[in-house]
């Protein structure tokens, strides 16, 4: 019989993020909308999260809370990646909390709920835990997405995302439940022994419809092709700050859950077993979501009048290109490349949040005519992040898409790189759309001056060293993630 | 300094963007001052290209100056900051750091709004197109391939005329499209040489041993992968539809740059990676290329023939003088190859500086249709007379620069072992025929004949900063015309060994199969037998 093992060392993140998040409210209650104290509190509570886990940076895979909670790199540096975008987030939403005469502390507590949830959801090592840390995230996010109450759009959104988000947890919940019918344990540790050596019939039926369901509820989570249609409207009607969360943040985890059961728990091991068995049929699907993604969201992208729509669909096909690392099973691409997606991800919202103003006045592309001279220190960080995201060599968005591609290449995708790489052509009309319209065209009205705040600034001053060091200095990161791998290596199984 | 030639010579003009920024931002400089030092700055990595021609060895082989070190490391993954020169890129470097330096004389007036942001542009490309031919590590050249399509993308889109917008997205995405099959291929070629080095000299030395044993088809793809991205560059009928556009609607310094630089980048790199790492592929595409070079030449030429527009029919004439370049590449001898080289040089200068004689007319009439002008020789003598030693240069007039490359391009291509080499040579050279009938025409409608526009009659001569500009690029091309050997000698070497790769090995056993890819070796075992 082993011991329960309660070590609260390996939930020392969300445990931190949990007490800030009731302290933020607590706070609130007693003395309501003083924002900076709020706002610093939450901030420092993310970074004490992150000391928290960079605690656990060398603990190799250890299980605890009866291996319901994994330590292992991996974990350690999709935690890192997402206080990184709540933390940048808390620096967003800073103006636009006065705009919206919102009281700042319970949007922060629920920035924390949510970041809670991530985290779990990347330290989940059962496939209960995932769940219950997703609906975590959910709930908060619901929350979060219908943040101006009085807009409808808003309000639309965060009924869509809640009722396609209960939609997918369903598929999620069934098909834990067929995986535990056809393995008896929802460990994932368990399991991943288990699929390893041949299973009877009825348990392979059971495995492939679980897989399928758990498939498509992980499809939902990161808004891949074919379920993908609740993201253009969320994202367009929620609050700036909030898209910005919203497409990074809780994407990161997203992926780490997917990589977790699909790429680590049911990874072929090239011999005859229930895993391989299941591979054959995953690996295709997956194939297809990515092809579809990465195409459909390019292409439909470039239709797109709204930056916050265009941005969606661009987070779509990021996702079809995340999903090619998914199944190179090349963990440390994707979280590398989660990473610096979340940086120029949320440096490009932070200033469609500045420019958007009150009420999202200004989000259609044609807004932004004329602002490349008349404001550049919007300009030409906003050209910055969008070159990135089109993967121009120097910046951080390239190293990412080379790694991936590397990546496929070597595990035998040749055809999916090949796709990847003339997706990324079409990527780059639409994302340079924006610079011709901001550089190139004059503006109809005069251009208002926007003035930055300093927390702006901060965003930005984090977003382009990121962008930059990411692209033309990775080694660091590398080495932490190459080591992490090695760990995992030893470690797993 | 000693030690790091080439990067100060790749950083410099950097370097210069971010003091032209600070003596904005924290002096408050003034247009005149920007410009004033924008034109100093450049003059840093020309005047560096003067002891890069004194060190360099014209009888040493392989890369000099070379400089190495370990830039991103990575299981798998080494990414080495890899510069040097040989004689195929070290002319490149040179002509590459001149014409920023015109480019910059060329704008000072045609350039009006945001002086600052437009220099800055150039300099940073400037950085770009020297890092381009430096590179040798094939991470480290991607880089600076991609990296130069955005300053050049703002230079079109911001500064252009008024398609300015519709040319920059067709040149961006035409190259894209190009540069992205090339990723592609990079990455191909990295885990076919056993996934440790993107090192370009090692890879070709592996090549060269017969040690990166290619499946035929995989070498066939390989081959297009950086084939297409080169040809478009270049660029080759039916690839070539972004060049009028983009050197139309681009000002003046981006024209120059572009016909310039950018369009020999793809001359460089077919020498650079294709001939010495698809020898196979090469000898059996070569003809097919070749037919489109002859069709490149031709039809540029016919169609520069019709253009009304001044800038366009330059623009045209470029796809022509581009055909004999690839021409000569194909060819794959010496001569050839040489004379490529030669032809992209000369090209650069003569077209370069027309579009600064183009540039010249339009900032005094603001219009470039050759009907408007007429009889200029009264009013501007001497820049007549330049326009036509530029003009004569660039139709190969012999003693001009052009003459010696289009020649030796034709005798390397008429000894080449290539099919239907005669039939090749004997076409191309109807064209420089076609090429002197265009280019003679327009002069004799801009500058000879009556002055048939009032406006013309007082139209002042080149100022002493365009004859800065002018007069040099004059000279050259008659030196160059002349004296071809100094250039000729320092090409001979690395031309040979690109040969040497190109033309395949007859000796069988001289093959050492790679004990690591047994089954690629003996398909391409196969692939020897039956040719």
């Amino acid at each position: 019989m082993e011991s329960l093992g309660i070590t609260y060392r390996a939930i020392g993140p969300e445990l931190v993020l949990t007490v800030t998040g009731v302290l933020v409210m607590l706070l609130e209650a007693f003395s309501p909308g003083k924002k900076v104290r709020d706002g610093v509190l939450a901030a420092a509570g993310v970074v004490l999260a992150g000391v928290a886990a960079l605690i656990l940076w060398d603990e190799g895979p250890v299980t605890a809370f009866s291996r319901m909670v994994i330590v292992d790199g991996f974990r350690v540096f999709f935690t890192l990646v997402i206080l990184l975008g709540t933390l940048l987030t808390i620096f967003v939403s800073w103006s636009f909390l006065d705009e919206e005469r919102i009281p700042p502390g319970e949007y922060f507590a629920l920035l924390l709920f949510g970041a809670v949830g991530m985290t779990l959801l990347v330290a989940g090592n059962d496939l209960v835990m995932l769940f219950l840390a997703l609906e975590t995230i959910t709930i908060a996010t619901y929350v979060l997405a219908g943040y101006r109450r009085e807009d409808l759009r808003s309000t639309e959104s965060a009924l869509k995302y809640f009722l396609l988000g209960a939609f997918s947890s369903a598929f999620l919940l069934y098909g834990i439940a067929l995986i535990y019918g056809a393995t008896r344990t929802t460990n994932l540790g368990e399991i991943a022994r288990i699929v390893s050596g041949p299973l009877g019939r009825a348990e392979i039926v059971l495995l492939m419809a679980g897989g399928a369901m758990l498939l498509i509820g992980f499809g939902f989570k990161v808004a891949t092709v074919p379920f993908h249609v609740w993201t253009p409207d969320v994202y367009e009607g929620a609050p700036t700050p909030v898209t910005a969360f919203l497409s990074t943040a809780p994407k990161a985890a997203g992926f780490a859950a997917f990589l977790r059961v699909f790429s680590l728990t049911f990874a072929p091991l090239g011999i005859e077993s229930a895993a391989d068995h299941l591979a054959s049929h995953w690996v295709s699907a997956v194939t297809a979501m990515s092809i579809l993604s990465m195409t459909f969201g390019n292409f439909i992208a470039i239709a797109q009048t709204n930056i916050k729509r265009m941005l969606a669909y661009s987070s779509i096909a990021h996702a079809g290109y995340v999903l090619i690392g998914v199944l190179a099973r090349d963990w440390a691409a994707v979280a590398f490349y989660m990473l610096v997606y979340t940086l120029m991800n949320l440096g490009c919202f932070a200033i469609v949040a500045l420019w958007a103003r009150r009420g999202d006045e200004r989000v259609l592309i044609a807004d932004y005519a004329g602002l490349g001279f008349r404001q550049p220190l919007l300009s030409f960080p906003l050209a910055i992040f969008l070159v990135s995201l089109a993967g121009f060599p120097g910046t951080a968005g390239f190293v990412a898409k080379f790694w991936l591609f590397k990546s496929a290449w070597g595990a035998g995708f040749p055809e999916l790189v090949l796709i990847g790489v003339l997706n990324t052509v079409v990527s780059v009309y639409y994302y340079l759309y924006v610079v011709i319209v901001m550089f190139f065209r004059e503006p109809k009205e005069e251009v208002p001056r926007v003035p930055p705040s300093r927390a702006f600034v901060a965003t930005m001053v984090v977003a382009l060293v990121g962008v930059f060091y990411l692209g033309l200095l990775p080694t660091r990161v590398f080495a932490f993630l190459n080591a992490a791998q090695n760990l995992l290596a030893i470690g797993a199984r | 300094m000693e030690g790091h030639l080439l990067s100060w010579l790749t950083f410099a003009p950097t370097g210069g963007a971010l003091l032209l920024l600070f003596a904005r931002v924290l002096l408050g400089a003034r247009e005149e001052t920007i410009r004033r030092l924008a034109l100093a700055l450049s003059l840093v990595p020309l005047g560096l290209c003067v002891p890069l021609l004194a060190r360099f060895d014209p009888t040493a082989s392989g890369p000099q100056m070379v400089e190495r070190a370990p830039w991103i490391r990575f299981f798998g993954f080494n990414v080495d900051y890899f510069v040097g020169v040989d004689g195929l890129s070290l002319w490149f470097v040179v002509l590459s750091a001149l014409l920023v330096t015109i480019s910059i004389l060329a704008s000072w007036r045609a350039i009006d709004r945001h002086v600052l942001e437009f220099h800055i542009f150039l300099l940073l490309l400037e950085t770009g197109l020297i890092g381009v031919f430096v590179a040798l590590d094939m991470f480290l050249f991607f880089i600076f391939w991609e990296v130069m399509l955005v300053p050049m993308y703002f230079l079109i889109g911001i500064w252009g005329y008024e398609r300015r917008i519709y040319a920059a997205v067709k040149f961006i995405i035409y190259t894209m499209v190009g540069s992205a099959l090339m990723l592609a291929a990079i990455i191909s070629l990295y885990y076919l040489n056993g996934g440790t080095t993107f090192d370009i000299l090692a890879i070709t030395e592996n090549a060269r041993a017969g040690r990166l044993a290619l499946a035929p088809q995989t070498e066939r793809w390989l081959f297009w992968g950086f084939a297409l991205a080169f040809l478009i560059k270049v660029p080759l009928f039916p690839f070539h539809t972004w060049l009028p556009d983009a050197h139309v609607e681009a000002p003046t310094a981006g024209s120059v740059i572009l016909a310039g630089v950018l369009l020999k980048m793809g001359g460089y790199g077919l020498l650079r990676f294709n001939l010495p790492l698809f020898p196979h592929a090469t000898e059996e595409f070569a003809g097919l290329l070749c037919a489109l070079a002859i069709l490149s030449i031709i039809y540029g030429a016919l169609v520069s023939m019709v253009q009304p527009d001044l800038k366009k029919l330059i623009a045209y004439s470029s796809v022509s003088h581009m055909g004999f370049v690839v021409l000569g590449i194909m060819a794959r001898t010496e001569m050839g190859m040489q004379g490529a080289i030669f032809q992209m040089l000369s090209h650069g200068i003569s077209t370069g500086a027309l579009f600064v004689i183009v540039g010249v007319l339009s900032e005094r009439r603001h219009t470039r249709v050759i009907a408007e002008f007429g009889g200029l020789a009264r009013p501007m003598p001497v820049f007549s007379a330049l326009f036509g030693i530029l003009a004569l240069a660039s139709v190969a007039l012999p003693t001009l620069s052009g003459f010696v490359g289009e020649f030796l391009v034709l005798v390397g291509t008429y000894t080449s072992e290539l099919a239907h080499a005669r039939a090749y040579t004997v076409l191309a050279a109807t064209a420089m025929i076609l090429s002197a009938a265009y280019m003679l025409w327009t002069l004799e409608r801009v500058l000879f004949g009556e002055i048939t526009r009032e406006e013309n009659r007082h139209l002042p001569d080149v100022n002493g900063r365009e004859r800065l500009a002018l007069i040099p690029m004059a000279v050259l091309v008659i030196v160059m015309g002349v004296l071809p050997n100094p250039i000729l000698r320092r090409t001979d070497r690395a031309v040979s060994e690109v040969k040497r790769g190109a033309v395949l090995v007859q000796l069988e056993p001289q093959r050492v199969p790679n004990p690591a890819l047994p089954e690629a070796a003996r398909q391409r075992a196969e692939f020897m037998k039956r040719r």
